[in-house]
């Protein structure tokens, strides 16, 4: 009580002011948008640079780079990785450390105070809007000609949708996103496996299904509730809302939801399907299959039900489920149980799985535009992050010094371990060599993505293949007067919406009241936000 | 405070008597303040320094910031700005509500979280047992101690329907409650959870001030038939009412910054009826907005809201308590 | 009012010696009441004590387990499958020693300006009879509510040439307002008969302050350097933001990295083996490591707490 720290409240809203008023120190030039004419910045680069070939520097070159510092692997200056790199690429990568733990604050720190890094790495899809309208960084979209890897893939693989997504109100794009070829899909439920098959249950395949394995599990265990939650319910009700057809938990997001015939957003927390999600979420709680706790318990309070045997379903993703299985053989006994990810669940809206192609990429700071080997930056990060070559190197190393390949597969040379896949080695492909580490090595071909997971997740991706992925909706790029008002209505109209949905499900307000809250949406300003969103999207159709 | 009981302060023989403090009222004359004070302002000169560099240099630069964006008529200029938002907060119906519960928390937090680390500290020293005070009032600090995050976790846990709190609720009233998910309840866990962690270590100050008590002082009520209790009045409390007042001038200044990180770490939205606070509700604005305007106009409005806290407390002590911050 | 009934118990004083009888049957009655106070007090402190301290020594104990029992929420007051891994992990990181190192210098140099600096600022202001103390106390307060934001901060601080140095951690914060307030307070209510007389007795300002006000002060400065001491032992929000350079950092970044890094690591994007084992107690091993050497310094603070100052010894 005595000591307030003044600082740490502070903190936030310092960082509030970081944006602000950083940005206006930094804008000075103010001739942003100007595409650069790059012939005269082509110190370094390769004269002919195209798909299939690798990105060698004429003259050494360096950059300056963001890397995010991961304790379980921290930096070396001396990893192969950047040695390779040195002598294959002639490039040089001069790093600025940050601790993962506040990796984005420092980001925005450094970008507000004019001294960020070239490359500004682990930038996830729309962490790059806070700073576009001051000119921080660089409208990627104006050079991805110089790109060929990237549009290569962006054409083979059919992201134009996603990558249109990224679009603001200029029309350009600001951040060089790390490409899936598929979806990914991580989270979804795990379960007894043991002892579903102990009272003859088959694994669900859709939620209705899922309702009635927990009946009979609640049937069989009476004093169980056999499900309780972790993540807050936000994943469950992420991957369940693509299946029912709006959106929810993680998937909320900004409350949005496109119709591909009228061609206009329309608030999905709003609509009969939301309804619909709800009210099973309820038969679910107030059935007393599913723990009311589940979503406001911290996740080690669900994690500990899960692994002492007092429930039967948690929400996981691949790691997760990694994590449980250690623990459950210390607590239970190893062998007196078994346990595994089930495939999404069907709803009525059918088989359809949320997600996006897209994860965290590159954003690279405005200034690198001035530089004489701006073309040969561009190349570099070309080859890197988005050539087949590039990839495989960052995440599997070197071919016959980290890993060898035979008939499509790769396998870990003799004496290096990764995640298990060769318990026998005792050099690790990441601590000691540098490879497969967060700063580098993401997306890809689904080939290149899969072959470090276990036999496990390969199935579980194999039955996941099945389902359809929603379609991407189209961006809508604010102007900074609208932007600043539809967040701002948001927050209520989030806040409105998050409230209620627990409401509803946890049966402290009646279902019936489901229209009165519809209408307690609109007193909230869900109208104006909508329109607000409709009159951006419209604006970027027109100009298309 | 600890006078003598002997008798007027002992006079050493061949200089004046010392005379009752004089009282300087000679206005604006710096000069003679210089010639009588100059080593005290010598012991001012390095905080002063260090003040204008790490305090206000940086104020001065954000003003200029600001002034130099207005010409090119950037949106964001910030008398604009000001005002822009001070309307758009007021219609906003979640800010008051946020406001709301600020100001409530922000007096349960002093009328229950003020009190006790006082009676802790007059319960330790009625312990007569040096060996086990100094133990408790070691460990007694430990929860200040620990990352609010482990904190958060153990209230969460604690506050659970299978909790402990629970179990005893189960066993003593056959009923359990929904503390972590009924707004009503929100405010007795944060709290009890404030007390418990700031009890120890708010008592430590006092137990400094009572350090400072004259163990004659005590014989001497006692030997006039005061019981222990009018001993306290009359002896331990008036020991540390200064130190009481400025820390409650101080707390009553700084009310509005009730415990952000940890009811981030414990709130949830079926509660946000009562334990949404002004900064928490800004965090989530902060979260969708790319921009942060509005957080910092409202981040003006509390320290504004909080400078004219401490001045009235400080202004409303001087009339009832005589003593005041300044 | 102090001085009203201070004298009150003066004047009566005089009288010393009443009836021993009566004071007997008085110290009997009151004896009673005191007795059940006293183990009502008992009772209440021994349940402080368990409150304060079983979480803790939950905390050892998980810090202790092996993570299967950690997650199934089975460890209580002793460990279960007792388990070094994470220790070991972090304490044969010479990383983390480095940074250990670096927190206690910067600990003890932050304590040691930020004292200078506040007790004298206080021991000044405290002076009733100084000329613009008002406005002194006026610029302190401001502070308190009003400062210049983290980028202009980061500006300064970068134009002063401090960034990636030790300076840039130990002075932004040197002077806490709610501390100088509290420490001004103390030197206000100390007597001036004892500050008068050592005047008189030929000692300057500074005389007063270093041969009279600060000894018999030991409390208060104990306390605050306790208080310091241990804000700057686990800030780590400065070092963050102004230093590059790793081997510069505290160990609270280093700790608070290692948390955020293992406990949201990414799904089969890649994992160290013992993950899991680190995951479920390292923040219990981290709490252990930062909060013992502070239980270790208290007890010398401690001691300042006891010392029982007589303050009469202005007579001698």
């Amino acid at each position: 009580m005595i000591h307030k720290p003044e600082f740490r409240r502070r903190d936030f809203l310092g960082l509030a002011s970081v944006v602000t008023i950083g940005l206006m120190l930094t804008s000075c030039d103010a001739d942003t948008g100007e595409k650069v004419d790059t012939s005269k910045s082509r110190n370094g680069a390769m004269d002919s640079f195209g798909v299939g070939d690798t990105f060698k520097a004429t003259v050494p070159l360096t950059f300056t780079f963001l890397f995010s510092d991961q304790p379980t692997y921290p930096y070396k200056k001396d990893w192969l990785l950047f040695t390779k790199m040195a002598s294959d690429n002639n490039v040089t990568l001069e790093p600025t450390i940050v601790p993962n733990s506040d990796y984005e604050q420092k980001r925005s720190l450094l970008i507000s105070s004019g001294s960020a890094p070239e490359i500004i790495a682990k930038t996830y899809p729309g962490q790059e809007a806070a700073f576009v309208s001051a000119g921080a960084v660089l409208p990627v979209s104006d050079y991805v000609d110089l790109m060929p890897h990237f549009q290569e893939k962006v054409k083979k693989w059919k992201l134009e949708p996603e990558i249109e997504g990224l679009t603001q109100e200029d029309g350009k794009y600001y951040v060089l996103p790390g490409l899936h070829e598929e979806l990914w899909p991580d989270y979804s439920l795990c379960v007894r496996k043991d002892v579903l098959k102990k009272e003859g249950l088959a694994e669900p395949t859709t939620w209705d299904e899922f309702r009635e394995v927990l009946r009979s599990l609640k049937k069989a265990y009476p004093d169980v509730v056999p499900y309780s939650d972790r993540f807050k319910g936000d994943s469950v009700l992420n991957i369940a809302s693509a299946a029912f057809g709006t959106v929810a938990g993680w998937g909320l997001v900004d409350g949005l939801q496109f119709d591909e015939d009228k061609k206009e957003f329309s608030f999905g927390a709003g609509s009969s399907k939301f309804k619909d999600l709800v009210t099973y979420f309820n038969s679910l709680v107030s059935e007393g299959l599913m723990d009311p706790e589940s979503f406001t318990q911290t996740d080690d309070s669900a994690v500990q039900k899960f692994v002492s045997g007092k429930s039967f379903v948690i929400s996981a993703n691949s790691q997760n489920v990694i994590t449980y299985r250690t623990s459950m053989e210390q607590s239970l006994g190893k062998g007196s149980f078994e346990i595994g990810k089930i495939t999404v669940p069907r709803g009525p809206a059918g088989d359809i799985i949320g997600g996006s192609r897209l994860e965290n990429g590159i954003m690279l700071n405005s200034s690198v535009k001035n530089k004489d080997s701006f073309v040969a930056l561009i190349q570099y990060i070309d080859w890197l992050f988005y050539s087949d070559a590039g990839q495989e190197f960052s995440k599997w190393g070197v071919e016959g010094t980290t890993f060898t390949k035979s008939g499509g597969k790769r396998q870990l040379a003799g004496d290096i371990n990764f995640q298990g896949l060769n318990p026998a080695g005792t050099k690790d492909l990441r601590v000691d060599y540098g490879f497969s580490g967060g700063n580098f090595a993401y997306g890809g071909t689904t080939d290149l993505l899969q072959s470090t997971f276990n036999d496990e997740e390969l199935a579980f991706q194999e039955a996941m293949k099945s389902k359809k992925p929603r379609p991407v909706s189209p961006p809508v790029p604010f102007n900074d007067v609208d932007r600043e008002q539809a967040t701002l209505a948001l927050t209520p109209l989030k806040d409105h919406v998050k409230q209620n949905t627990l409401k509803f499900i946890t049966g402290q307000r009646p279902l019936g009241e489901f229209e009165a809250y519809v209408k307690e949406l609109d007193s909230k300003g869900q109208t104006k936000y909508v329109d607000l969103a409709n009159k951006a999207y419209k604006a970027y159709a027109d100009k298309k | 405070m600890a006078l003598q009981i002997d008798g007027p302060p002992k006079v050493v023989p061949g200089v004046e008597p010392p005379k009752a403090a004089k009282r300087r009222h000679k206005p604006g004359s710096w000069k003679l303040a210089l010639k009588r004070d100059w080593r005290l302002y010598t012991l001012l000169a390095l905080p002063l320094l260090y003040l204008l560099i790490f305090r206000y240099l940086p104020m001065a630069g954000n003003v200029i910031a600001f002034r130099q964006f207005q010409p090119g008529g950037s949106i964001f200029g910030e008398k604009w700005v000001g005002f822009k938002y001070v309307t758009l907060f007021i219609n906003d119906p979640s800010f008051w509500q946020a406001f709301q519960n600020t100001i409530v928390l922000g007096v349960l937090t002093l009328v229950f979280c003020f009190p006790m680390p006082i009676i802790f500290a007059l319960m330790l020293n009625e312990l007569r047992s040096q060996k086990f005070k100094k133990f408790v009032q070691t460990v007694a600090y430990l929860p200040h101690l620990m990352s609010v995050v482990i904190i958060a976790g153990m209230i969460l846990q604690n506050f659970s329907m299978t909790g402990t709190v629970n179990q005893i609720a189960e066993s003593l009233f056959g009923t359990s409650v929904n503390f972590t998910q009924d707004p009503g309840w929100f405010r007795p866990m944060y709290i009890s959870s404030e007390v418990w962690q700031t009890m120890g270590w708010g008592a430590i100050l006092y137990l400094a001030a009572l350090t400072r008590v004259d163990e004659s002082l005590y014989e001497a009520a006692r030997i006039d038939g005061a019981n222990r209790w009018q001993q306290t009045w009359h002896v331990t409390l008036p020991a540390i009412r200064p130190t009481i007042i400025t820390l409650l001038i101080l707390n009553i200044g700084t009310f509005m910054a009730v415990g952000f990180e940890k009811i981030l770490l414990i709130y949830n939205p079926l509660n946000y009826a009562t334990s949404d606070v002004i900064s928490t509700y800004l965090y989530r604005v902060g979260l969708e907005s790319s921009n942060f305007s509005y957080a910092a106009a409202i981040g003006m409005f509390e320290s504004v809201i909080g400078l004219t806290l401490i001045l009235s407390a400080n202004a409303i002590s001087k009339r009832l308590a005589g003593t005041s911050l300044w | 009012m102090v001085n009203k009934s201070a004298t009150a118990i003066k004047s009566t004083t005089a009288i010393k010696g009443s009836p021993s009888q009566g004071v007997l049957v008085k110290d009997m009655k009151v004896s009673r009441a005191m007795r059940v106070f006293r183990a009502f007090n008992l009772v209440f402190l021994l349940l402080v004590v368990f409150l304060t301290v079983y979480p803790f020594l939950n905390i050892i104990a998980q810090s202790f387990s092996s993570e299967g029992f950690i997650n199934a929420g089975q460890v209580n007051l002793f460990p279960m499958g007792f388990n070094t891994e994470t220790y070991k992990l972090i304490l044969a990181d010479s990383t983390f020693w480095n940074n250990y190192g670096n927190t206690v210098l910067y600990t003890v140099v932050a304590t040691a300006i930020s004292m200078v600096l506040t007790t004298s600022f206080a021991y000044a202001i405290a002076k009733k009879e100084l000329k613009g103390r008002s406005v002194f106390i006026g610029l302190a307060v401001f502070t308190m509510f009003f400062n210049g934001g983290l980028i202009p901060n980061y500006v300064l601080i970068s134009s002063l040439g401090m960034r990636d140095t030790i300076w840039a951690v130990v002075l932004p914060n040197a002077i806490s307002v709610f501390n100088l307030l509290i420490m001004k307070s103390f030197f206000e209510n100390m007597p001036r008969e004892l500050e008068e007389a050592a005047s008189i007795d030929g000692l300057t300002q500074y005389g007063v302050l270093f041969r009279v006000v600060l000894p018999l002060s030991k409390a208060i400065v104990a306390t605050m350097v306790l208080f310091y001491a241990v804000a700057n032992w686990n800030s780590w929000f400065q070092a963050f933001l102004y230093l590059d350079n790793p081997d510069l950092f505290p160990v609270t970044i280093y700790l608070r990295n290692m948390i955020a890094g293992v406990t949201t690591a990414g799904s089969a994007g890649g994992t160290a083996e013992n993950v899991g084992q680190i995951a479920a107690n390292i923040q219990s091993v981290t709490i252990v490591l930062t909060v013992i050497p502070i239980l270790c310094v208290y007890p010398f603070v401690q001691k300042y707490f006891f010392s029982g100052v007589m303050l009469g010894s202005v007579k001698e």
